[in-house]
C-alpha cells in the first residue's frame, strides 16, 4: 500500500477527530483548568478570613527616592508591614483613604527586614561609578560614623571592627578625590545645636522642648505626624548635609573649584539620606548640598566592583581641614550620642570650661533601652531634663504623652528613627543576630571616642578655624545660610 | 464564591498582583504589553490582575484600583465560545478557562465588554489567558490568592449576598461613599464588586449598560442546537431517500440484466 494519504483519507481524519473532539466537550470532559500550578506561602493556605501573624506587604511608590523592591523577589511574608507598623510607627498610623502620597519616611528598616531581598536602597552606585571616571568632576566623599564600625562586616570582619583609616584608604583607592569625615561636621553640628539649645533655654522658651533634627527619618515623621511640633525641631541641618553645603563653599572656595563641578558624595548607614539630599529647602543658592548617597552595603559593592579589599587596603588618615573629628563626633552613631555630644559643649558654652568626668561618660543616656531620661546639671543653667528615643513607634508614644500631659517633662529630646540609632540604619549590612551586632557596633563607638585625643566638639582644632575663617560664630548670619534649614508640613499629604 | 473591593481601602501595595502571579506561575520578568496614555499598565498574558493608579486630572485623591475578570453572571466569553473552553463553574461563580478545549479563535476576547481575556502572543501554542478567581482554592473554600494577601482588608471574600449587604451597609453608614456597587448590576451583574468614594468614571471604569450581553443573541442562538439536529435529520433523510433510490435503480438495472440473459 503507498505510504501516500488520499484526500479522502485526509479529509475522513479531520472530521473523525472534529467529531470525536465535540463528542469529549458534549460529554462534560474539560481537562484542568488554566492556571493555579504555582504557589503561596503558607500563611495564605486556608480560608480568606482567619486570623494570621503577618499578611501583605508595605506600599513603595515607584518615586520614592529611598528604597525599591523587586516583586520577583517577594514572597509575600509580611515582615517588612511588622518592621513600618510595629517598630517604626508608620504603617497603619494614617487614615484611610490615602489623601495625596503613599506614607514612607524612607528609614529602610522594612530593607533590613526583607528576609528574600526583595526590598533593597535605591542604588545610587552606578552614578558615582560614572563620576569616578568623569575627569571634569572633583568627587568629594564623606563617612558617616556608624559605617565606620559596620563596613568591616561586609568584608568578613567580626562585628564591631572599627575599619574607619581602612575606609579611608580604600576609598582613596577607588578613586575619589577627597576623603572627609562626617564626625568633622557631626562636630559642627553640634557647635550650632549647642549655642542654639542655649540659646532657646536662655531667651527662646517657647522653642523647647528642643528636639534633634539630625536624623531624616525622624524629621519627615515629625513633618507628617507632629506638625506642631515643627518649631521645635533644630533648624541645624543634619552633618552630611552641614558638610555637603560646607565642601560646596569654603572648600571649593578655598580650593579655587567651580562647585558646580564638585561631586559630593556621602557614605552612610541611611536610606533616608537618599530622601534628605533631595530636599529643596536644605539648597544654598540653587545648589543641592549632596549629590549622591551610598549606603554601607553599597559602600561594599562599589569596592569590590574596583576589586578593593578591605583586608588588605592599605590605611590612610581623613584629608585635612574637613577631616579632623572628637569622641564628640564620632558617637553620633549611637542612640544617645548625640545628647551626650551636645550636652559636653552646651557645658563648655554655659560654664566656660570642660564637662566634669562623668559627663564624658554619661551612662543614662546610652544602651538600647528605648526611651532613657537623664538630668545634666550644668552649672548657671540649672538642671536640664533630657530624654533619648529611638525607634518611631517609641517616639510616637513618648509624643502622644506629651499631646496628652499639654506639656514636656524634657528640655531636649534626642530621636533617632532606626532601633541603635544610625548603627542600627537601614542600610547597614544584615545580620541574622541584629540585636547582638547593634550592641557590638555600639561598643566600637564608644571605643573610638574613649581612645579620641579630643572628647568635645569645640575642642577640634579644625571646627575652630574653620569658624575663624568661615562662619564667624555659630549661629552668626554665614552659619545660618548654609548649616540652617526649614521643614515642610506634610500632615495634609496624609491627614484631612 | 464573591469579592468585594473597597477602594478606599487600598494603599497600592500590588501585593494582590504578586499573589496572582506566584499561584499561577506567571513571569514575572515579562514586560508589559499594554501601556496606558496615564502610565498605567493594562492587563496582559502575564499579568492576569493589576493596580491602576489615578491621581490628578479628575481627582486630587490618590487612588488605587485592582484591576481583573469581574467574573460575570452571564459571562459573553463563555457564551462565545463554541467549544466550551470557557465555563461558568454554577457552584463558586468562577468564570473558568479550559486550556484543552480552545481551539483558538479569541472570540472571547472580542465579547468580553471589559477586555478583560489576552492572548499569548509569543508562544508557540497560545492559550487564552485571564483570571481564573483561583478556581481551585475557591472550590476548596479557600480565598482566591489575591485576597488572602491583602493587608488592609480592601478585599474582601464571602457569599455575594452577604457582600451586598455589607456593601450597601458600608454604603450608609459613610456619606463619603459613592452610592453605587459597580458589579451589582452591571452587564445582567458580577462575582466582584467595588465600592468608592471617587466616581467610577474618575477611576476608568467602563460604564456599560446593565443588560446582560449574552441577552442580545439569547432569543435565536438558543435554536442553534435544534435548528442543527432538524438539519442534521434532513440532510439523513435525504441521503436515505438517495441511497434508496441507488439501490432500488441497481437492483432494477440487475432485474433487466437478468431478463436480457
Amino acid at each position: 500500500m503507498s505510504n501516500k494519504m488520499s484526500r479522502r483519507k485526509f479529509l475522513k481524519v479531520v472530521a473523525g477527530s472534529g467529531v470525536l473532539g465535540f463528542g469529549v466537550m458534549a460529554s462534560g470532559c474539560k481537562g484542568k483548568p488554566s492556571g493555579g500550578d504555582g504557589w503561596v506561602s503558607s500563611q495564605y493556605e486556608g480560608k480568606g478570613n482567619f486570623p494570621v501573624n503577618l499578611k501583605g506587604r508595605v506600599a513603595i511608590s515607584a518615586t520614592n527616592p529611598s528604597i525599591e523592591r523587586d516583586d520577583e523577589k517577594c514572597i509575600l511574608c509580611g515582615q517588612c508591614v511588622d518592621a513600618c507598623k510595629n517598630v517604626m510607627g508608620v504603617y497603619g498610623n494614617y487614615p484611610l483613604p490615602l489623601k495625596q502620597e503613599i506614607a514612607c519616611v524612607g528609614c529602610g528598616q522594612c530593607v533590613m527586614q526583607c528576609p528574600s531581598g526583595a526590598i533593597t536602597e535605591k542604588s545610587h552606585v552606578r552614578k558615582v561609578l560614572d563620576a569616578l571616571d568623569d575627569d571634569t568632576k572633583h568627587v568629594v566623599v564623606q563617612t558617616a560614623p556608624a559605617t565606620k564600625v559596620s563596613l568591616g562586616e561586609e568584608f568578613g570582619m567580626p562585628q564591631g571592627t572599627s575599619v574607619g583609616k581602612k575606609m579611608a584608604g580604600a576609598l582613596k583607592a577607588a578613586g575619589f578625590d577627597s576623603v572627609f569625615d562626617t564626625c568633622f561636621a557631626a562636630d559642627l553640628t553640634i557647635m550650632e545645636e549647642a549655642s542654639e539649645f542655649v540659646q532657646r533655654l536662655t531667651k527662646k522658651k517657647d522653642e523647647i522642648p528642643h528636639l534633634t533634627s539630625c536624623c531624616p527619618g525622624w524629621v519627615k515623621y515629625c513633618e507628617y505626624f507632629y506638625p506642631e511640633l515643627m518649631h521645635n525641631l533644630s533648624t541645624c541641618k543634619s552633618p552630611q548635609n552641614m558638610l555637603g553645603a560646607t565642601i560646596k563653599s569654603f572648600y571649593a572656595e578655598k580650593m579655587g573649584i567651580n562647585p558646580s563641578n564638585i561631586v559630593n558624595v556621602s557614605i552612610m548607614p541611611c536610606t533616608a539620606k537618599k530622601f534628605e539630599v533631595g530636599r529643596e529647602e536644605l539648597e544654598v543658592d540653587g545648589q543641592q548640598d549632596m549629590d549622591y548617597v551610598l549606603t554601607t552595603r553599597e559602600l561594599a559593592v562599589l569596592l569590590k566592583h574596583k576589586g578593593i579589599d578591605l583586608n588588605t587596603v592599605a590605611e590612610a588618615e581623613y584629608d585635612s581641614v574637613l577631616g579632623e573629628s572628637t569622641g564628640a563626633g564620632r558617637i553620633f552613631g549611637a542612640t544617645g550620642g548625640v545628647t551626650e555630644a551636645a550636652v559636653r559643649t552646651a557645658y563648655y558654652l554655659a560654664t566656660g570650661s570642660n564637662p566634669p568626668a562623668d559627663l564624658l561618660d554619661w551612662k543614662p543616656v546610652r544602651g538600647m533601652q528605648s526611651v532613657k531620661e537623664a538630668v545634666a546639671g550644668i552649672p548657671g543653667v540649672g538642671a536640664v531634663n533630657i530624654a533619648v528615643c529611638h525607634g518611631l513607634e517609641n517616639a510616637r508614644q513618648l509624643l502622644d504623652g506629651i499631646k496628652t500631659a499639654g506639656s514636656s517633662k524634657w528640655q531636649f529630646i534626642e530621636f533617632m528613627a532606626c532601633p541603635g540609632g544610625c548603627i542600627g540604619g537601614g542600610g547597614q549590612p544584615k545580620s541574622m543576630d541584629a540585636v547582638e551586632a547593634k550592641k557590638k557596633r555600639i561598643e566600637a563607638i564608644y571605643k573610638e571616642d574613649t581612645g579620641a585625643a579630643k572628647r568635645c566638639s569645640h575642642d577640634n582644632a579644625e571646627i575652630q578655624s574653620i569658624y575663624k575663617d568661615f562662619f564667624g560664630k555659630p549661629l552668626s548670619e554665614k552659619a545660618e545660610k548654609y548649616l540652617h534649614t526649614t521643614f515642610v508640613n506634610r500632615h495634609d499629604r496624609l491627614f484631612d | 464564591m464573591a469579592v468585594l473591593v473597597d477602594i478606599t481601602k487600598c494603599i497600592g501595595c500590588e501585593g494582590c498582583t504578586v499573589a496572582c502571579k506566584r499561584y499561577n506561575n506567571l513571569n514575572f520578568k515579562a514586560k508589559p504589553r499594554n501601556v496606558k496614555d496615564d502610565g498605567n499598565v493594562e492587563l496582559d498574558d502575564n499579568r492576569w490582575t493589576v493596580i491602576q493608579k489615578f491621581h490628578g486630572e479628575k481627582n486630587d485623591k490618590l487612588r488605587f484600583v485592582k484591576k481583573q475578570c469581574l467574573h460575570c453572571k452571564e459571562p459573553a466569553c463563555a457564551s462565545a465560545c463554541f467549544s466550551k473552553a470557557i465555563q461558568k463553574d454554577e457552584k463558586t461563580g468562577a468564570v473558568v478557562y479550559y486550556p484543552d478545549l480552545c481551539v483558538g479563535c479569541r472570540y472571547c476576547l472580542v465579547a468580553c465588554p471589559y477586555s478583560i481575556p489576552k492572548y499569548q502572543w509569543n508562544e508557540q501554542f497560545p492559550q487564552v489567558s485571564k483570571c481564573q478567581m483561583c478556581s481551585e482554592r475557591v472550590s476548596k473554600g479557600d480565598a482566591p490568592a489575591c485576597v488572602s494577601a491583602c493587608t488592609t482588608g480592601a478585599l474582601m471574600s464571602g457569599d455575594r449576598d452577604e457582600l451586598l449587604k455589607k456593601a450597601h451597609e458600608i454604603i450608609n453608614s459613610d456619606s463619603r461613599y459613592i452610592n453605587h456597587i459597580y458589579g451589582e448590576y452591571e452587564v445582567g451583574g458580577a462575582e466582584w464588586l467595588y465600592i468608592s468614594d471617587v466616581p467610577f468614571e474618575d477611576l476608568g471604569f467602563k460604564d456599560v449598560s446593565n443588560v446582560p450581553v449574552t441577552s442580545y443573541t439569547k432569543s435565536y442562538l438558543s435554536k442553534v442546537p435544534g435548528l442543527a439536529a432538524c438539519w442534521a435529520l434532513f440532510l439523513s433523510g435525504i441521503a436515505f431517500y438517495n441511497y434508496r433510490v441507488d439501490k432500488n435503480r441497481k437492483s432494477h438495472d440487475d432485474d433487466d440484466q437478468d431478463k436480457e440473459g
